[in-house]
């Protein structure tokens, strides 16, 4: 009991270690902010709307609502407020996203989550708030993901919730056939059975690590900190698994445990049809059924039906379009898939292509384009992936209790035309594209400050020193004279010669084009 | 699934022309005008009139807009290194129409993408690779049928891709690829030669310097791929030179173009147009070349003549329709947008007699949308070509 309190009490420090410098680096958490139109995504839409966000928490939205009279107010009178999108699942931000096991639950992507990778910087600038970082799909088992906000210098900082869910896959890991993969899959449950029967047995007979290692140093075993409790899940138990205390389980089996227990939700990858009927029937039969997401390649729309039979939520290949061609007419079939698993009835969340310009925006555009109701796309965005990940009731919409995360667009969110202008998370503002020198560079090929600039005229100076006034000579294979070169005043600086390359190309270059 | 509806229309369009009337809320005229609640009415294969401030009639297919079918002049429609003649490095009087495919599947995905006519060049293997076609993306089988202008330009490429392949001999030449040029500099030493060989050319000219002298003379467009920076510049300063040495009146046509925007003054000196590349959201194409957002609105608020290009046609966020929604994220006015994939493209081509406008008399393409167009949330449902339906509107 003592050591819980103590435990909990340097759980409730480290949380304060780390939440000071977080705040103290973007602000307090407290911000109001009035936008000319605040869509709010939960049926409603204002014009001059206002923001209330107090300790990181949205208070109240509405027109003309109060607001302490000490609260910071930000306004942004032509932008249009949207609660940030939600990104279901990404292999992006973090170190290499494919461990070289094939049953590797006990990884976890905190340890491999880059706080200053650029993707997450991209995210921002594409006006998501929220996303869900999982292992590759090249695994059996993958490991445990985080869903993080794009904003913070540890994964402390960044974390919205900690193991969001152990990534599996039913599709054919390297090296491995798809019957091998199934059985690999099949394989982990059955091992995680066999281990918790061998685990019970030895400690009815006596023989496990905490009675022995008693035994050997002469004592009673610890009556106290033996009790486990039952194992709960639907589809299969192992009897006596309360005689065994749950901290003396391997750790490499205890996430998986947790998944047939129903407590862990599973990102499930498909990358066929066929793999589906796999996936849904591993996950039936070990009782995590209704914990799974299906993460699918987009020629899974074919097994729409036996997914929504089974009331299974998906996440949806970036590529929305599926494409075929007939073997016989060499036609080319076409199916847009959101519309397929809308019209199933499926809850389906649309994610981010590999590069940064098919986000989540533009996946939403192309759904209304292509037979979606504004409604549904922007839900397949927002309030669809905030439920898959169990955050419904923290992020997706701009209400009040829900967390302070607002983007703010120079006009429709899903227009071609729009920029994300700023960004606010958790009550503090995180990005300003008045100060995003990458998206200049992308937008007009403007040089970001203490780089070099490019220059086609071949003016081309050596980086030595930043004294102007030194005179720099640069040696050339011809008319090169060493006397000359000693003889010169000690102020000037000698470059070697291959430095010069394309300063002469652009020079002769250059006078092709004068001699006009 | 647009196929089924695309083939009975196809079906049904094949014959007798057909006459008919398509309504929308918003016509955009493609020359500046903005016609609202507007009828197109159609019969022969052409524009008989356009009747703006009236309310649908029963037998009109309603869209919510329609544009001018679009005009993809870098269009790449099956043409693939097969087609390209690999034992010559410069073949000027090659024509691409005698290696179309029109049985594939490429022109029916930048037919249902709205664009009704291309122009398709051959694969840049070569350095001067032979003569474009213009042609609808449409229609019957046909290449002469289809054909809008025959010899529209002369298409060659500068940078790394005529190069590419080759490799030196060292002892005995083993295939097909020892041979020269080998580098970037020697790509543009073939293209100067040419010129010079074709300018100083006596006696009984053959037929690929007849192409070259026609080229020099401005009666066919010079249409040169140059994605980076120094590739621009070497087409400019090639024209150019050409334009000294032989009082000649060369036109240029800088085909991708990802770097025209770092000295568009170039381009306005020497009045070349230029045919964009499809955006790339992080800005990075062939060639190294970096493809800034602003890149149309920098070149076409200096006076350049400014198509876009989507290539391939490749998915619903890379159509040509999307690439002027990417070019008004970067600055373009709506008008100056639509130009760009219709009127600009069509005059470079020298076809804006008969496409690239919706106006009486003009060829009957429509490209109809189920939103504003070039928004990403709206796409192309049918597209009218010659007058028939040939992609219908569900």
């Amino acid at each position: 009991m003592k050591n819980q309190v103590l435990s909990a009490l340097s759980t409730t420090l480290a949380a304060l270690a780390i939440a000071l410098p977080a705040a103290a680096q973007n602000g307090d958490g407290n911000l109001v902010i009035k936008a000319g139109k605040v869509i709010t995504n939960a049926g409603e839409t204002l014009e001059n709307g206002t923001i209330v966000i107090q300790n990181g928490r949205i208070t109240a939205v509405g027109k003309d609502i109060e607001y302490p009279w000490n609260a910071q107010v930000r306004e942004f009178p032509d932008a249009v407020a949207f609660p940030g999108f939600v990104e279901a699942h990404t292999t992006r931000g973090m170190d290499r996203a494919n461990e070289n096991i094939d049953v590797a639950a006990f990884l976890n992507v905190r340890d491999s989550i880059d706080p200053v990778n650029f993707y997450y910087e991209d995210a921002l600038r594409a006006g998501i708030t929220t996303i869900n970082v999982q292992q590759g799909a090249d695994c059996v088992v993958g490991g445990m993901g985080y869903v993080v906000k794009p904003v913070g210098m540890t994964v402390e900082q960044m974390t919205v919730r900690p193991n969001s869910g152990l990534a599996m896959s039913a599709s054919p890991k390297r090296g491995k056939s798809r019957a091998t993969q199934a059985q690999a899959l099949r394989r982990a449950f059955d091992d995680l059975h066999r281990y918790l029967d061998e685990t019970v047995q030895e400690k009815k007979e006596g023989k496990d690590y905490a009675t022995r290692e008693a035994m050997f140093q002469g004592r009673e075993p610890d009556e106290e900190t033996a009790k486990g409790r039952p194992m709960t899940g639907s589809a299969w138990k192992v009897e006596g698994l309360e005689l065994v205390p749950r901290w003396e389980l391997d750790e490499k089996q205890a996430p998986l445990l947790s998944v047939v227990e129903g407590k862990t939700r599973v990102f499930l990858f498909c990358g066929s049809p066929m793999e589906v009927m796999t996936a849904l029937s591993i996950a039936s039969e070990n009782g995590f059924l209704h914990r799974t997401v299906l993460v699918l390649d987009n020629s899974c729309w074919k097994a729409a039906d036996a997914i929504a039979e089974r009331g299974v939520p998906v996440v949806l290949d970036p590529n929305l379009m599926y494409v075929e061609r007939d073997p016989l007419t060499g036609e080319e079939q076409r199916t847009f898939v959101p519309k397929v698993f809308q019209d199933k009835g499926i809850e389906f969340a649309l994610r981010s292509a590999g590069n940064s310009g098919q986000s989540l925006w533009y996946q939403a555009a192309i759904c209304m384009a292509n037979g979606l109701t504004r409604e549904q796309a922007i839900a397949a965005t927002t309030t669809v992936p905030a439920k898959l990940l169990g955050l419904g009731d923290r992020v997706g919409s701009l209400e009040k209790g829900k967390d302070g995360n607002v983007v703010l667009f120079s006009g429709d969110p899903l227009s071609v035309r729009s920029f994300v202008q700023n960004v606010v998370i958790e009550g503090n503002l995180v990005y300003d594209r008045a100060t995003d020198t990458r998206a200049m560079h992308l937008d007009s090929g403007a040089q970001p400050d203490n780089t070099a600039p490019y220059d086609p005229n071949g003016d081309w100076k050596p980086h030595c020193c930043d004294d102007p006034t030194h005179e720099h000579v640069v040696k050339t294979d011809e008319g090169e004279d060493p006397q000359e070169v000693e003889e010169a005043p000690a102020k000037k600086h000698n470059h070697p010669v291959d430095g010069d390359k394309d300063g002469d190309k652009d020079k002769d270059a250059d006078k092709q084009g004068e001699d006009k | 699934m647009m196929t089924p509806g695309l083939l009975l229309s196809l079906a049904l369009g094949v014959g007798a022309p057909a006459a008919g009337t398509y309504y929308a809320d918003v016509v955009y005229t493609g020359d500046g005008q903005t016609l609202e609640r507007c009828a197109v009415t159609v019969a022969d294969g052409k524009i008989t009139a356009l009747t703006p401030g009236v309310s649908p009639k029963d037998d009109a297919v309603r869209v919510k807009a329609i544009t001018p079918g679009m005009i993809d002049l870098s269009a790449r429609v099956a043409n693939s290194p097969y087609s390209v003649e690999e034992t010559y490095e410069v073949t000027p009087d090659f024509r691409v129409a005698n290696t179309l495919d029109l049985f594939d599947v490429t022109w029916e995905r930048h037919l249902q993408s709205g664009v009704t006519t291309v122009m398709a060049s051959p694969y840049d293997d070569n350095c001067i690779g032979g003569l474009s076609v213009v042609l609808k993306t449409g229609g019957a089988k046909d290449v002469e049928k289809r054909t809008v202008r025959a010899d529209a330009a002369l298409r060659g490429a500068f940078g790394s891709q005529p190069s590419s392949r080759n490799h030196p001999a060292y002892g005995a030449p083993d295939d097909i690829f020892s041979r020269r040029p080998t580098t970037r500099m020697g790509v543009e030493w073939e293209w100067r030669k040419s010129f010079f060989d074709a300018l100083y050319a006596q006696g009984e000219l053959d037929a690929g310097t007849k192409v070259l002298r026609r080229a020099l003379t401005g009666e066919l467009p010079v249409f040169a791929q140059a994605w980076a920076t120094q590739d621009v510049r070497t087409a400019v300063f090639l024209v150019e030179e050409m334009k000294a040495e032989g009082d000649a009146k060369m036109r240029l046509i800088v085909d991708c173009g990802a770097e025209a925007w770092r000295e568009p003054e170039l381009l306005v000196r020497s009045g070349a147009a230029v045919v964009l590349a499809p955006y790339d959201h992080d800005g990075r194409t062939t060639d190294g070349a970096f493809y800034a957002l602003e890149s149309a609105k920098t070149l076409t608020d200096l006076g350049v003549t400014v198509a876009l290009s989507s290539h391939y046609a490749a998915g619903p966020g890379s159509v040509l329709g999307a690439q002027a929604g990417y070019a008004m994220r970067g600055g373009l006015t709506f008008d100056q947008a639509l130009a760009a994939v219709t009127i600009n493209p069509a005059r470079l081509a020298g076809v804006d007699d008969r496409v690239g406008s919706l106006a009486v008399g003009k060829d009957a393409d429509l490209a109809l949308w189920n939103g504003t167009p070039f928004e990403l949330s709206s796409r192309v449902v049918g597209v009218v070509l010659d007058g028939d339906l040939v992609v219908a509107p569900e």
